[in-house]
């Protein structure tokens, strides 16, 4: 891939954008809710095709595959596409008509991938289209495949619209082609903090940047006093924790345990780690690199150390590095190597909760708690306030629906352009 | 020397091998003293003893030195290692401060066997060429001194060996925490003149800034040909971060000294022995690193704890004997993979990504906790 391949790319689309525009908003919604449907569709070519070869692009098992698309896409449908577009941009009808209110598209948009979980890839290149912006992709080095047979998808769906989304494979080291790409008059960006920090000082003005940086997802639950309860509630905070590995912005680091008796939280703890050794026969971990085996390796090993120092803490750990859970005793935060490793901090009460979490504010994106009673609501909004934008039950936290404000904006509407026209004749 | 007499017996039998003029690799003697002093460890440092005996790997089960448990380096950050009474703590090293504020700390009761390890092994890889006792070199440190900076194992490290390698008017080049250009260019400039070969050590970042300031200057030196550096440490955010091989050549280019005379040493606050590039010594051998007869390196298998496969990366664990007063073996945070009869330190590579989104996890709870 040069520059010039992708300017000549910008140009096509340009092109190909200014046909698009021109067809109703309603139309195009409608190709890319079938689009939808039609990854939802576990039998769908693209689907299979999708479960067939992303374990060798990405490392996840094909069981963990099916079963986090199956999850996740469930309520992605061309109807819930359909209420997101009316919710954020208005009546559709008005969107083409309307005389107060203009909706303009981008001529182009460039959406950088990052990571390797499918829906994401998705939603970033339908949500362009939708707003009638073709999309330049660049796939992430993790996750070649996933927008390739999106774009397929696309085009097979409808060839004009399948004319308005290029996929483009390059280096992120490649600056002079990061460059021609940021040439786009909108772009979406997703990465680390490092990559955005360094996408946002090449956007030239007045492009649109749309930029999400890190993110993890913390669940917060008091443990039931009921064993039934508590194998329900490990069972669906493991299944947050198994789906795609733990390598999500939605996926779970840490259970906080507000409790006041130990022995709760440890009981909690140990019915995780069950749940973690079912899921893994279920849905096997994915392979890891050396680098993350060690880290996992290094902080079992740590925390076997503070156990062996007095402290309260509690370690259940598969035999290779496939699960595991470290029950601490105090709320320090500490490294997290994810890939199912996750931490059951103690807070003794709900205010203190607020203060163990308040760390991970900035980059929070979803919080799962249940078990607070009448406190729920009050502890949702005090958690958005730390800048949570999504807070959901145990078990649902990869399960996202398809209108989530995910960072805390719109899905649609950060990608058009609104005008609001007052001047009448 | 350690007040326990078992202790004071075990570390003169080390100190013994230390201090002999040609190194013999024994695998039975260091077997022999590698389990007596896991024994000894065992027997006094709770801890530890607490940590061994959850893993069922006590001195009745561990029957070579290669399963004497390891203890991760990061665990000096947050639990006290010592085999003896914390009264009779007479040195403390504490690790630099990177990205968090916690610092791991190694307390010392005796420093000879430190400095009895450090010396003939810093001798042994950078001056091969030494016959005499007297022999000395010109040693300029980019790094502050002990005096500067008294909690720094590397500062002390240093600090020997120019007491015991260096002529008269080698010294450290750092001071209040400034390296004194002017002061190390007229040196060099002085040694390029004289034909007198220099010895540069100093950390990796040092170097860096000693290049970016040469390079401003437009200031290129030919120091004579058997000059040579020992860099250490990784950049941690004091230095722009380049590759070694871009190192090395920024390094040639500037002081005209080839790579096949820079060594990298590996060592760490809580090891009381070191590893060195093989180059100097064998320069037409692969690059690796070695140490002495009294540490081992075991590359283990981070997913199955076993030995890792000829060539497999896994995770460095060191066993060292110079480590009596604290934990023999220690799990590092670094990767290897075994070469030859010696090993190489796998760094993360340039521009990896994670693949997914959370894997700021770590930057953010070392944020968080800072």
């Amino acid at each position: 891939m040069t520059p010039d391949q992708i300017a000549e790319y910008l140009d096509h689309l340009r092109d190909a954008g200014e046909r698009l525009k021109k067809r109703p908003i309603a139309e195009v919604l409608e190709i890319l809710g079938a689009v939808l449907d039609g990854w939802r569709d576990p039998n769908s070519i693209w689907r299979r095709d999708l479960v067939d070869r992303l374990p060798t692009a990405t490392g996840f098992t094909a069981p963990l595959i099916s079963e986090g698309l199956g999850r996740a896409l469930g309520g992605w449908t061309s109807d819930a596409l359909r209420e997101l577009a009316i919710r954020e941009l208005g009546s559709l009808d008005a969107i083409d008509t309307a005389s107060d209110r203009r909706i303009s598209s981008f001529g182009t948009t460039a959406v950088l991938l990052a990571g390797s979980i499918p829906m994401p890839s998705l939603l970033a290149l339908i949500a362009p289209l939708a707003v009638r912006s073709p999309v330049l992709a660049k796939a992430a080095s993790r996750d070649p495949l996933t927008p390739h047979l999106v774009a397929q998808s696309i085009a097979e769906a409808d060839e004009e619209l399948g004319r308005c989304i290029q996929v483009v494979n390059f280096s992120a080291d490649d600056e002079s082609c990061i460059c021609a790409l940021l040439e786009a008059d909108c772009i979406c960006a997703t990465g680390s903090d490092e990559t955005i920090a360094a996408v946002r000082a090449l956007v030239k003005p007045p492009r649109r940047l749309i930029a999400d940086g890190h993110r993890l997802s913390v669940a917060a639950v008091v443990p039931p006093k009921e064993r039934k309860d508590r194998v329900d509630l490990a069972e669906r905070l493991a299944l947050d924790i198994a789906l795609w590995d733990q390598l999500g912005c939605l996926s779970p680091i840490a259970v906080f345990a507000v409790a006041s008796e130990a022995a709760q939280m440890t009981a909690l703890a140990e019915e995780i780690a069950v749940a973690l050794a079912t899921a893994e026969k279920k849905w096997p971990r994915g392979e890891i690199d050396p680098r993350t085996a060690h880290s996992i390796a290094q902080q079992r090993a740590e925390a076997e150390l503070r156990r062996a120092a007095g402290r309260a803490v509690e370690i259940h750990v598969s035999d290779s590095t496939a699960w595991t859970v470290i029950v601490e005793d105090g709320p320090e935060l500490r490294p997290a190597p994810l890939h199912r490793f996750v931490r059951v901090i103690p807070v003794p009460d709900a205010k203190q909760l607020l203060g163990a979490i308040q760390p991970l504010g900035a980059h929070l994106a979803a919080v799962a708690i249940e078990g607070f009673g009448e406190k729920t609501s009050q502890l949702a909004q005090a958690l958005a306030d730390l800048g949570a934008s999504r807070v959901c039950l145990p078990g649902s936290l990869q399960s996202p629906p398809l209108d989530w404000r995910h960072g805390g904006r719109g899905v649609l509407a950060p990608l058009a352009r609104f005008t609001d026209i007052e001047a009448t004749s | 020397m350690s007040a326990d007499p078992r202790r004071a017996e075990i570390d003169r039998r080390i100190l013994e091998w230390m201090r002999e003029p040609r190194w013999s690799y024994s695998e039975k003697r260091f077997e022999e003293l590698a389990l007596e002093l896991f024994a000894f460890q065992f027997e006094h440092c709770e801890i530890y003893r607490r940590f061994c005996e959850a893993r069922s790997q006590t001195p009745d089960d561990v029957k070579t030195w290669r399963q004497i448990p390891a203890v991760p380096t990061s665990a000096f950050k947050e639990v006290d290692l010592r085999c003896f009474p914390a009264d009779e703590t007479t040195h403390c090293f504490r690790t630099s401060g990177t990205s968090t504020d916690v610092r791991g700390t190694l307390y010392l009761d005796t420093l000879e066997l430190y400095e009895a390890s450090l010396l003939p092994t810093f001798r042994h890889f950078m001056y091969p060429e030494f016959l005499l006792p007297d022999d000395r070199a010109m040693i300029r440190v980019l790094a502050p001194s002990p005096t500067e900076l008294p909690d720094s194992s590397l500062s002390h490290m240093f600090g020997v060996v120019v007491d015991a390698l260096g002529e008269p008017n080698s010294d450290f080049d750092v001071e209040n925490s400034e390296l004194l250009f002017d002061r190390v260019l007229t040196l060099l400039v002085e040694s390029a003149a004289s034909e007198v070969p220099m010895t540069l050590c100093g950390t990796a970042f040092a170097f860096v800034h000693l290049i970016d300031h040469m390079a401003e200057r437009g200031v290129l030196i030919g120091l004579p040909s058997a000059s040579r550096i020992m860099e250490t440490g990784g950049f941690k955010g004091r230095s722009r971060e380049i590759p070694r091989a871009e190192l090395y050549a920024e390094l040639k280019r500037v002081l005209g000294i080839s790579p096949e005379r820079i060594i990298n040493q590996y060592g760490m606050t809580e090891l009381g022995s070191q590893f060195y590039d093989s180059v100097i010594r064998g320069p037409s051998e692969p690059r690796r690193k070695l140490g002495p007869p009294w540490a081992r390196v075991v590359i283990v298998d981070p997913e199955t704890g076993h030995e890792a496969a000829t060539g497999q990366v896994g995770s460095i664990v060191v066993v060292d004997l110079a480590n009596t007063g604290s934990v023999l073996s220690l799990q590092t945070g670094d990767l290897g993979r075994a070469i030859l009869d010696g090993f190489e330190v796998i760094g993360r590579e340039p521009g990896a990504d994670a693949r997914g989104c959370s894997i700021g996890a770590d930057e953010i709870l070392e944020m968080g906790s800072s």
